[in-house]
Formats: structure tokens, sequence, C-alpha cells
């Protein structure tokens, strides 16, 4: 039980752990994210967005079930921000991870309401948006069009995203007066440290097997097959 | 964590008659959503406005006539998680200690935030668990959609969660096989087959996206997605609405005298 429990213990907030004005700003910073990601995904997908964007949410809310042994001990499962970010780009990973904290608050009690545009901020901003720009970097650096740099990209950026995601939420719960930041931060950092690793080896696995079947579906496809790319049937 | 997904069906209740079931989903959900942000967003410590919003949800959980053990199994399962995040709030630094061991201390303080913070999160959950076992998923969605939420996220919504069951029912079938031919055994090897799987998955949602698409396309669709009949709302839910403000700006003026 507790291994299942551990994943949750930062990444969803519920109800009633941050105060008024953390809950505003996070709200007003997520609502803006949302209707920009709106905009530029309907313009690059046209009116395939429903459709993809559906499947795509309902991809990471499956692949979040599956539960899988983290170096240390207990069991965890994939939070699936950078993942999002890598396989579809930052502007659509944001939004499916968007979609899937929204189904999460209103049809399972997954994560509080009133805290929604917390969680989406942390996940969404931190863990997608801002992991995917990371991913890119680290990728240009070691090499872009090489399985070295993809991996390298990948692995820091599933890592990085869940341990600053993890350090922003003990920050807002200080703040907000909950849980006190010598108790939130080393409980949230002992906790997480551990699930990024196993984040990041679980990512690199999945991007690993799209690199070697599909590489032209990746967001951003090595070179050597971007002019072969095509990425719908409709438009082949 | 999600536990009661194949367990507990949503929306049981939601063919049963009650003044709460006659609201239209738009007035349902204005009336939770104010519930759980007045419960939610009241500083710790206030004791006397959870006690009215407590009564107030309590006697609209009897009004509403959902089926109790349903409810309270939901909640059981989500208070367990509240409850490990919880205790973190137990341990701060103040001047009134009540027990200490070593370095942990148990305040006063800590514990008034502890018993602050579950309350508001056990209120909120019951508040919106209500909803939802009292109303259908088009339903909820139908209502965002009235309630000003973009209409394409509200499509993305609607057609993520026609694809949930069909997802886990793939990831089920998937780990299945792998387990079948032996190949969860070993831990390390655990995590590269869950990779692939993941991987595979992937690659099979984008596949079933496209054709998701072209059967759109094929049965007319331009982009949008038709409005069905929407229910009226009446006189009761005026009423509804605004005894839930009064009593929202009740409880708060308790502590504004």
């Amino acid at each position: 039980m507790r291994g299942m429990l551990s994943p949750y213990l930062g990444l969803h907030i519920p109800d009633g752990f941050l105060n008024l004005p953390i809950s505003l700003i996070t709200w007003a910073i997520s609502l803006v994210l949302i209707v920009l990601a709106l905009r530029q995904v309907q313009s690059e997908y046209q009116e395939r967005t429903v459709p993809l964007m559906g499947v795509c949410a309902a991809f990471i809310f499956a692949a979040q079930m599956i539960n899988f042994p983290i170096p240390g001990g207990t069991s965890g499962h994939l939070l699936g921000g950078t993942l999002a970010g890598i396989l579809l780009g930052p502007w659509a990973g944001t939004l499916v991870v968007t979609v899937v904290f929204i189904v999460q608050a209103v049809l399972f009690q997954d994560g509080g309401l009133t805290v929604l545009g917390a969680n989406i901020f942390n996940m969404g901003l931190i863990g997608t948006f801002l992991g995917y720009y990371l991913y890119r970097s680290v990728r240009s650096a070691v090499g872009f069009n090489t399985w070295r740099g993809m991996a390298a990209g990948t692995a820091v950026a599933a890592w990085v995203s869940v341990v600053v995601a993890a350090v922003i939420c003990a920050f807002q719960l200080a703040v907000s007066g909950t849980v006190p930041i010598n108790v939130a931060l080393p409980s949230m950092l002992g906790w997480h440290v551990p699930i990024g690793i196993g984040e990041a080896l679980i990512t690199v696995a999945a991007v690993s097997y799209i690199w070697r079947t599909r590489a032209e579906l990746l967001f951003d496809p090595p070179r050597k097959l971007r002019a072969a790319a095509s990425r719908s049937y409709v438009s082949r | 964590m999600l536990l009661h997904i194949g367990v507990v069906r949503l929306d049981v209740d939601g063919h049963k008659v009650s003044p709460w079931h006659r609201l239209v989903p738009r007035t349902r959900v204005l009336c939770a959503g104010l519930v759980v942000f007045a419960i939610a967003l009241t500083p710790n410590g206030r004791w006397l406005t959870w006690a009215v919003y407590a009564v107030a949800l309590l006697s609209l959980v009897l009004l509403s006539r959902v089926t109790l053990p349903v409810l309270l199994r939901r909640l059981a399962v989500e208070m367990l998680f509240l409850g490990v995040v919880v205790l973190g709030a137990l341990f701060r630094p103040g001047e009134d200690v009540l027990w200490q061991w070593g370095w942990l201390r148990v305040t006063s303080e800590g514990l008034m935030v502890l018993g602050s913070v579950a309350l508001k999160g056990m209120l909120s959950l019951l508040m919106l668990n209500l909803l939802v076992i009292t109303t259908s998923v088009p339903a909820l969605l139908q209502a965002l959609r009235e309630l000003r939420m973009p209409a394409l996220l509200v499509a993305i919504l609607a057609s993520m969660s026609r694809y949930i069951g069909v997802l886990l029912e793939e990831v089920t079938a998937m780990q299945r096989a792998a387990q079948s031919r032996n190949l969860m055994s070993h831990r390390r090897w655990q995590r590269l087959v869950i990779g692939n799987m993941i991987g595979a998955l992937f690659l099979r949602t984008y596949d079933r996206g496209d054709r998701i698409h072209r059967a759109m396309l094929s049965r007319g669709y331009t982009g949008l997605i038709p409005v069905p009949n929407l229910p009226i709302p009446t006189r009761l839910d005026v009423v509804a609405l605004t005894l839930m403000a009064v009593l929202l700006l009740l409880g708060q003026a308790i502590y504004l005298v």
C-alpha cells in the first residue's frame, strides 16, 4: 500500500492543502497556459485535435496505472509529464497532461478542485513544458541525431522535472502554512529522488522502443528520418 | 490512486428521484464548485464555518438519497491518501508543545492545522463524490460547456473519457501477455519490459487516434461536436443556488462579526 501511495504524496495535492493566494495565483497561471496550449494545438492539428488529444490523454492515464519496481525497494508508477512532452511536443504534451489532471480531479477525486491550478502548474508547466525544453537542450548538446543524445536528454529531463515539481510543491505547501518547510522539503525530496530515477528509467525504455521501431512519430525525429516523416494516414 | 476504477461505477445513483436530481446538471456543478471553493479556501482554524457547511452537506446527502455504502466506500479510499499527506502538518515549530520525542514535537498549532486540513479535505471530497455519483459523465461535461469551459477542451475531455476504458483494457492485456511469457519475473527485466510496453501502447494509441479521426470524418465531422437538447433550468434551480450562496456567506459571516 505504501508503495502505491508514495507517488501521490506530492504531485496530486488534495483540496484544502493550499491557501487562497497560492490557489488563485496558480489557477491564473494555469488558465493562461491552458488557453495558449489549446490555441497552439488547434492550429497545429486542426480537426484531428479532438480524437488525437483524447486518446493520448487516455494513454497517459493508462500508463500511470502500470506499477513497476523503483531502485530502493518500493514500487511506483509513471507520472508521464516528460514522456508526453517528448512524444507530442511542449504544447500538445502540456494539454494532454492538463486534461489528465482535470479528469482525475473531476471524475475520480484524485487531486482537488481548488488546487487543480497548482497541480497543473507543477506537472503541466514545470514537468512537461519546461521538461521538454530541458530535454531538447541536453539532446542538442550531446548529439541531436544520435541515440546517446536522445537517451541523455530523456533521462535528465525526466528526473529533473519530477524532482523540481516536488520541490515546488513542498514550497507551495509551506507557504500555505500546511506543512513547515523543514518537514516538507526533506520528505518530498526523500520520496521523489528515487521516484525520479524510476521515472527516468521507464521513460528512457519507452522512448527507446519508439526510437527503434517508429522514430518518425517522435515530435523531434532524428534528421535521417525527417524527410520521410508523416504524422497521419489522412495527410499521407 | 484510482483504486475504485473497476470497483465502483460512476453515476450509480443517476436515475434516482429527489430534489437534488431535479436540478439541471449545470446547477449541480455550480453548487458543488462553490461549496468546494468555500470549504477549501477558508483559513485554518475556523471550526464554526465548517460546522455550518458540514450540516448543510450532510442534509444534502440525505436529501439526494444516494446509496450511502457506495459514497462511504469511495470516501474511505480517498481519505487514505489524504491521511498520508496530512501527517506532515503535525510536526511544526510552535510555542505550545504537547508531546515531544527527540526532535519530533507535536504542538497545539500543528494539531490545529492537521484538524483543519483533514476536515477541509474530507468535506470537499464528500461534495465532489456526491456530484459524481449522481451525475452522468456526458451530463457533467455538457454542464462544464455551459459554464463557459472552452468547447475544444470539453470535446477532448469527452473523447478521453470514452477511451479510458479501452486503453485500460489494452494495458491489462499487455501485462497478462508479458506475465504469461514469464517476462515479469526479474526486477531489472521488469522495468525494461514495462518501458517497452508503454512504448508499444503509445504506438497503438497514435494509430488508434488516426483510425478514430477517419471514422469521425466518414460520419461528417467538421471540427464541431453537435450540441444536444439542453434541460431548461426551473425555479427550483434559482432557489437552490440562492440558498447555497446565502448559506456559504452565512458560514463566512460568523467570523466577521
